[in-house]
């Protein structure tokens, strides 16, 4: 069969035309490089930080307070192993003109080429980490998701609605863990008070630096062009302060940065910028858990490749 | 061999399976998404485990994704259609409402006629 846009650039014109219009470019549809690199960089970071960001969350299987909060973070680590598989799904099929799988992204991982989101490199020290994670760091991470539902590729959208729906569930979890120990001793108090000091310069950092000035490189405007999402990075930093701080500061809480105020002729929120070059050591995976949470998924796959092998019966 | 990993151990580990479900014994199927497993038992515990934990679901189907016939960019373009098909849909008939009212009646519509599977009136 001829193709209709046979050259190069006819191919691209017609491409940025669907996009524009509004239409869904699926896995087997011609595409730019530039797009497909940018979707796998995008949704293989992704999807591996939800398999990394459910490790410092199953620590606290074992130590949960209660039963039902057991259940309950028990059941927010399989969604995460879940977000997980579909998003690795998604980059495969987007790998498969490299002849790339999920074993390979695995060695990327392990090899360093394959990131995952700063928050998940951080320790977690008590039960209101727990809470934190999901109340602010899944509220960050909904910030950004939801922004993406509409996103040009099908695929991902199509991951991302699923995604979500469960995010909310996560967003409620924290916060009745939140709201419990808010309402607690000034012990259970003082703990929330101290998990929010330490999670802040990795909250602003989740979202990534304005511009590609401060750490070399960017992708926003490449996912911005391809109508991927909507947002700059710093948009999506100044929706959470709209959404998460007056919550906070209702609950008797404080932000840990006296400079932050809310011009409200503008509505921009001006506040002390994180130590990017932090940033740039724990995406290079010198954080403070990067190589033992790292440790952990070698350990993992290491030890279940018998299962793999056992399972991998030749068919034709 | 087709399908071989540079690991070794993975041959078919890793084939990939279209995941289909209905909500109720009544509904449709609906296509969920995809996964990966190494065959179809494993296909149907892990479509249970990563797109079932919440919703309910009255059957699911799995298909190894080889055995798909997708349609191909230009053959998609078959698929639109000219607007000129009204003698199709009841929309080509639409004058009738006002013909039966001048008989004093009312017009047989859709949802008249889709409620005479209930109870008589």
């Amino acid at each position: 069969m001829t193709s209709l846009h046979n050259s190069e650039e006819e191919k691209l014109a017609h491409f940025m035309h669907r996009i524009e219009a509004g239409d869904k470019i699926e896995a087997d549809d011609w595409m730019p490089e530039e797009y497909r690199l940018t979707l796998i960089k995008l949704i293989s970071m992704h999807g591996i930080s939800e398999i990394m960001g459910a490790l410092p969350e199953k620590e606290w299987v074992p130590k949960a307070p209660s039963l039902s909060r057991k259940l309950g973070i028990m059941a927010k680590v399989q969604d995460e192993m879940g977000h997980g598989q579909l998003l690795l799904r998604v980059t495969e099929d987007l790998l498969k003109p490299y002849g790339k799988n999920r074993g390979d992204l695995m060695q990327d991982l392990f090899n360093g080429d394959l990131k995952f989101h700063n928050v998940f490199h951080m320790k977690t020290t008590t039960w209101a980490d727990a809470g934190i994670i999901g109340w602010l760091v899944d509220g960050a991470a909904i910030i950004t998701q939801t922004n993406m539902l509409g996103a040009s590729y099908g695929p991902y959208g199509r991951a991302l609605q699923r995604i979500c729906a469960e995010e909310v569930f996560h967003a409620q979890h924290g916060e009745s863990i939140i709201m419990a120990l808010a309402e607690g001793t000034e012990n259970q108090k003082a703990m929330i008070q101290e998990s929010i000091n330490y999670w802040w310069e990795s909250l602003l950092m989740f979202f990534g630096p304005a511009s590609k000035e401060t750490t070399g490189s960017s992708k926003q405007d490449l996912t911005i062009k391809y109508k991927i999402r909507t947002k700059t990075n710093e948009e999506f930093r100044q929706l959470f302060f709209d959404k998460y701080i007056p919550r906070i500061l209702s609950l008797g809480l404080t932000i840990p940065d006296s400079t932050i105020k809310f011009d409200a002729d503008s509505k921009i929120w001006t506040y002390k910028q994180p130590d990017w070059n932090e940033f740039k050591k724990i995406i290079k995976n010198e954080g403070p858990r990067s190589q033992e949470r790292l440790n952990l998924r070698r350990t993992s796959y290491e030890n279940n490749a018998w299962v793999r092998d056992a399972l991998s019966a030749v068919v034709n | 061999m087709e399908g071989v990993s540079k690991m070794t151990g993975e041959k078919t580990f890793y084939q990939e399976y279209e995941v289909f479900s209905k909500r109720t014994p009544n509904s449709t199927f609906q296509h969920q998404f995809s996964l990966l497993a190494p065959n179809e038992d494993m296909a149907l515990v892990l479509a249970q485990e990563n797109f079932m934990r919440r919703e309910p679901v009255a059957d699911i189907w799995i298909v190894n994704r080889k055995n798909v016939r997708k349609m191909d960019a230009e053959e998609k373009m078959t698929l639109g259609r000219l607007d000129n098909k009204e003698y199709r849909t009841t929309k080509g008939y639409g004058y009738l409402k006002k013909k039966w009212r001048q008989y004093e009646q009312q017009v047989l519509d859709e949802k008249e006629i889709l409620s005479w599977g209930g109870e008589r009136q």
